[in-house]
């Protein structure tokens, strides 16, 4: 359909760095033939999706000539190595790491023993567990078909993981993913393929992070597939360095009666283009999504959304809040989508922004897409700077300006930040919305 | 031409407006050039920079691209299929038919009530040319200019040199600038200083020959302190074949002015199938050039296969005021993709947008909006509400709201919803006797009265009418 700009489509169809050359290479580092398979499957895909360019809506506020792949070098792919520990090891029954050029995966609490959960590399899954992966590599949990972006994540990914959690299992601390990046000019491409069984309940985190003033990149692409009364309750933070660029594509599917609870959190980045969707894709499914951002200095945040309901009885929930200041620029751009036939479905979603000062800037472009009737879709969207009303109360009380101001940012923040599961995690949300207001 | 007129606008939904007046016309040959252009000119007696200006509009309109982005579908436009001009040749004649007496009675509008119209002054447009204006000399006591364009630009040709093109230059769009190179005739309004201008001020569109393109443009200037309510309606033929509507209206409101701009469109939106009607491609923006000035923009959008516009507000002077009251319905398989641009600028410039989208059968509705706010603008305030009315199994309804917020004292609020027309409330009406076509027209009338309210009593009334009969047989 065409929403937006007319595209146009350019001729020269790879990323730089990203072309055939470099899908073989990338092939040959594995001795598995069916990931070599796959590889040449996703590349095909890749090489046929065209290239996003400004005049796309879209892209319009992002430029894609602004990720420096021709300044990076793909990383190749990560081999199991040594990781050091973290304080949140203990907090989760599996954690997996990927720290500068290597992946660990450690088993606290002896789940994986028993085989019902497997958390594994592609690459091994492929080779041992080819039967409980396969499917999930056919059946797509992208209700639409993926941008140039995505493909490149699912073509060229370099630390590649599979979480399957059989039907009927409670994981109930979760898995961590760490993602810790220092080495500067590497572009680190995870590729997540998480299954949670029928009636299943699983937690999963993942965290990113790389030292400020290291230029390097990350291209990231997940699918989730949740199954029929399963529930999946993922949180994601991006606290990455001051100078790293990171792109993300994201898609949930839901079966039937299928739950899903995420909380994006965006905080770090220099330039950060990610784009997310659920797909409400059998009767019943039932999503929540939350997400906070915070933007500052020159920081450049763009946010995609998509709340596809493709089945009749679906739910879907959206909070997307974030604060621009300094020089920064946020977008937020979400779509409710209901496919024909798509009756009694309920969708909301809500963006709110708070544009501390003159010179930051916030976009928000939220949007309905209707295709059935019968049904309940609607969005709210509010920009504005902090309520002078709430400001004065507070001084008036003799707390300082400054202090004041801090309590209504984090307060604004508190209602998605609250329901982060993880006091860990909120607790990095605090200190960073705290050093950000400065 | 009479006072009636302004009643035109109301039509029901086996389009009593198709019928075609028989009047010889004066055209020109069909298809699009330089020759076309200056003959064009040549026959509406116009001066050599307005021929000037038409041809570097067409040059520049050669270099444009028809753009596609809108959500809309449909076959390409052969611009040299079209003719560009076409003006019937004994002026009295036109619209007095005695097929508009009966529309009226079946309205339920007694004759004698046109009286109530008495207030409403008219410029009535036929195909390309104004064919007639009423109650020009009480406006002139005031020193109102109300004409057609064409007799603007002989008799005022220096107002117009001043302000045509300046809100909306040739430049703009592919479709303005097509319009700027053949546009034929339209209203000019200039209220001067200090003057509230007595009556409304309307225009009436009628496209009537066949394969003919309408390109009128209009211009209403409001002066410091002065005041003007200005209505349009339109309606066209039944034809098999689409016509083209291009049209561009510039608003300008200097220091305290305010412009109110109501349309009712009914132009002919093709048959059950989807055959015919009216593709209405329109450019309308007003400029609050003015400190405290106010431009508001009310639509209801009933008819046209396509329509695709954005009636929008540049807010230049401090504490301007810009708003945007819309009704779009669509039905069978009309589509509309239209909304508003509020472009702030000036400090303390505040938009108010209310827009309601009912659609039926299949057709497609689209909202879309760009709300700005540039950097230097400081405390400015948007509120936007976007409600969206389902009405069937087939249609569709789209939102695509743009907020652009470059200033950190901006307080900006949007909200929109997409339902069904409520079961409960259709059920509560039934259960009381009330038939279920009259239930769905009182939920619907409820759904828009916030846009109704703002157009004058006789049109509001007209209107509701009309959204009644557009609606009629689309439920059950």
């Amino acid at each position: 359909m065409a929403v937006g700009l007319e595209q146009e489509v350019k001729n020269e169809a790879f990323v730089a760095g990203f072309d055939e050359a470099a899908s073989r290479a990338l092939a040959g580092e594995s001795a598995v033939p069916a990931l070599r398979e796959l590889r040449e499957v996703r590349f095909a895909e890749y090489r046929a999706v065209p290239l996003p360019t400004r005049r796309m809506e879209e892209w319009r506020r992002t430029d894609p000539a602004r990720f420096p792949f021709e300044r990076m070098k793909r990383l190749p792919t990560i081999p199991r190595g040594a990781c050091a520990p973290h304080a949140w090891d203990d907090l989760f029954d599996v954690i997996v790491s990927v720290e500068d050029g290597a992946f660990d995966i450690r088993d606290r609490s002896g789940v994986l023993e028993g085989g019902q959960v497997l958390v594994a590399p592609l690459e091994q899954a492929l080779r041992e567990h080819a039967d409980r992966v396969k499917p999930f590599l056919e059946k797509r949990a992208r209700a639409e078909a993926p941008d140039k972006f995505e493909a490149l994540g699912d073509a060229f990914w370099n630390a590649g993981f599979f979480i399957h959690v059989a039907p009927g299992v409670e994981l109930e601390r979760g898995v961590l993913l760490r993602y810790r990046q220092s080495g500067a000019g590497g572009i680190l491409i995870p590729r997540v393929i998480v299954a949670v069984g029928e009636r299943s309940r699983a937690v999963l985190v993942e965290s990113m992070e790389s030292p400020d003033g290291v230029e390097l990149m990350s291209v990231v692409s997940r699918e989730f597939h949740v199954a029929e009364g399963a529930k999946l309750q993922s949180t994601t933070l991006r606290a990455w360095g001051d100078r790293t660029v990171h792109l993300a594509g994201d898609w949930a599917r839901l079966s039937r009666d299928a739950r899903l609870e995420w909380i994006t959190l965006n905080f770090g980045g220099r330039l950060t283009k990610v784009r997310f969707g659920s797909d409400g894709a059998e009767p019943g499914a039932n999503a929540e999504l939350d997400g906070l951002y915070f933007a500052s200095g020159e920081q450049h945040v763009d946010q995609k959304t998509l709340q596809v309901h493709s089945s009749p009885d679906t739910y879907s929930r959206l909070l997307y809040k974030g604060v621009a200041k300094d020089k920064a620029h946020s977008v937020y751009q979400g779509q409710i989508v209901a496919r024909p036939g798509a009756i009694r479905v309920d969708a909301y979603q809500r963006n709110n922004n708070l544009v501390l000062n003159d010179g930051a800037r916030a976009d928000s472009m939220p949007g309905l897409q209707i295709d059935a009737d019968d049904l309940k879709c609607s969005h709210g969207s509010t920009v504005g700077n902090l309520d002078e009303d709430e400001l004065f109360y507070l001084r008036c009380r003799g707390i300082d300006e400054a202090s004041a101001r801090k309590a209504l940012i984090r307060g604004f923040f508190e209602d998605v930040a609250g329901r982060i599961p993880h006091e860990c995690v909120r607790e990095v949300v605090h200190s960073q919305v705290d050093a950000k207001i400065g | 031409m009479s006072e009636k007129s302004a009643e035109q606008v109301l039509a029901d939904s086996e389009y009593k407006y198709g019928f075609v007046t028989d009047v010889e016309a004066d055209t020109i040959p069909m298809g699009l050039n330089e020759d076309i252009i200056r003959m064009l000119s040549e026959k509406k007696g116009e001066p050599e920079w307005m021929l000037e200006w038409r041809l570097k509009a067409y040059r520049r309109w050669l270099k444009m691209k028809e753009p596609r982005w809108a959500n809309l579908d449909f076959p390409p436009i052969d611009f040299q299929a079209l003719r560009y001009y076409s003006a019937p040749k004994k002026r009295a004649e036109a619209e007095i038919d005695p097929e508009l007496q009966k529309t009226f009675e079946r309205l339920g509008i007694p004759l004698h009530e046109r009286n109530r119209l008495e207030g409403v002054a008219v410029d009535a447009v036929f195909d390309s040319v104004s064919v007639a204006t009423t109650h020009k000399e009480m406006l002139k006591e005031k020193g109102v200019i109300f004409c057609s364009f064409s007799e603007a630009i002989r008799e005022h040709p220096d107002l117009v040199k001043k302000y045509m093109g300046t809100v909306v230059p040739y430049t703009d769009n592919f479709y303005a600038a097509l319009n700027a190179a053949v546009f034929s005739d339209g209203s000019f309004c200039y209220i001067p200083k200090g003057v509230r201008c007595p009556i409304e001020l309307s225009t009436y569109f009628r496209i009537n020959a066949m394969e003919t393109g309408q390109f009128e443009r209009t211009l209403i200037v409001a002066e410091d302190d002065s005041y003007v309510s200005y209505l349009e309606g339109c309606t066209a033929p039944l034809r098999d074949r689409n016509q083209l509507h291009a049209a561009v209206v510039e608003l300008i409101a200097m220091d305290n002015a305010q412009i109110k701009y109501a349309t009712v469109q009914n132009w002919y939106a093709g048959d059950k199938e989807g055959k015919g009607g009216i593709y209405n491609f329109v450019t309308k923006r007003g400029h609050c050039r003015g400190r405290h000035s106010k431009i508001s923009w009310t639509q209801v959008e009933a008819g046209s296969a396509i329509t695709w516009k954005y009636p929008g507000c540049v807010l230049e002077g401090d504490h301007s005021v810009g708003e945007f009251y819309s009704v779009a319905l669509t039905n069978n398989k009309m589509q509309a993709d239209t909304g508003t641009k509020m472009i702030h600028i000036g400090n303390h410039t505040r938009s108010t947008i209310v827009s309601k989208g009912i659609s039926a059968g299949e057709s497609n509705n689209t909202y879309r909006s760009l709300l700005q706010i540039l950097p230097d603008a400081k405390h400015c305030r948007n509120h936007t509400q976007c409600d969206s009315m389902l009405i069937g199994p087939l249609c569709k309804a789209n939102t695509f709201p743009n907020i652009e917020a470059e200033n950190g004292s901006a307080v900006l609020e949007h909200e929109a919803t997409t339902s069904r027309i409520s079961e409960e409330q259709l059920f509560y009406l039934k259960c009381r006797g009330i038939k279920e076509e009259d239930a769905v027209s009182l939920v619907v009338n409820g759904f828009c009265k916030e846009v109704l309210k703002q157009l004058p009593l006789e049109f509001a009334v007209e209107a509701i009418k009309l959204l009644e009969m557009k609606l009629d047989k689309s439920v059950g």
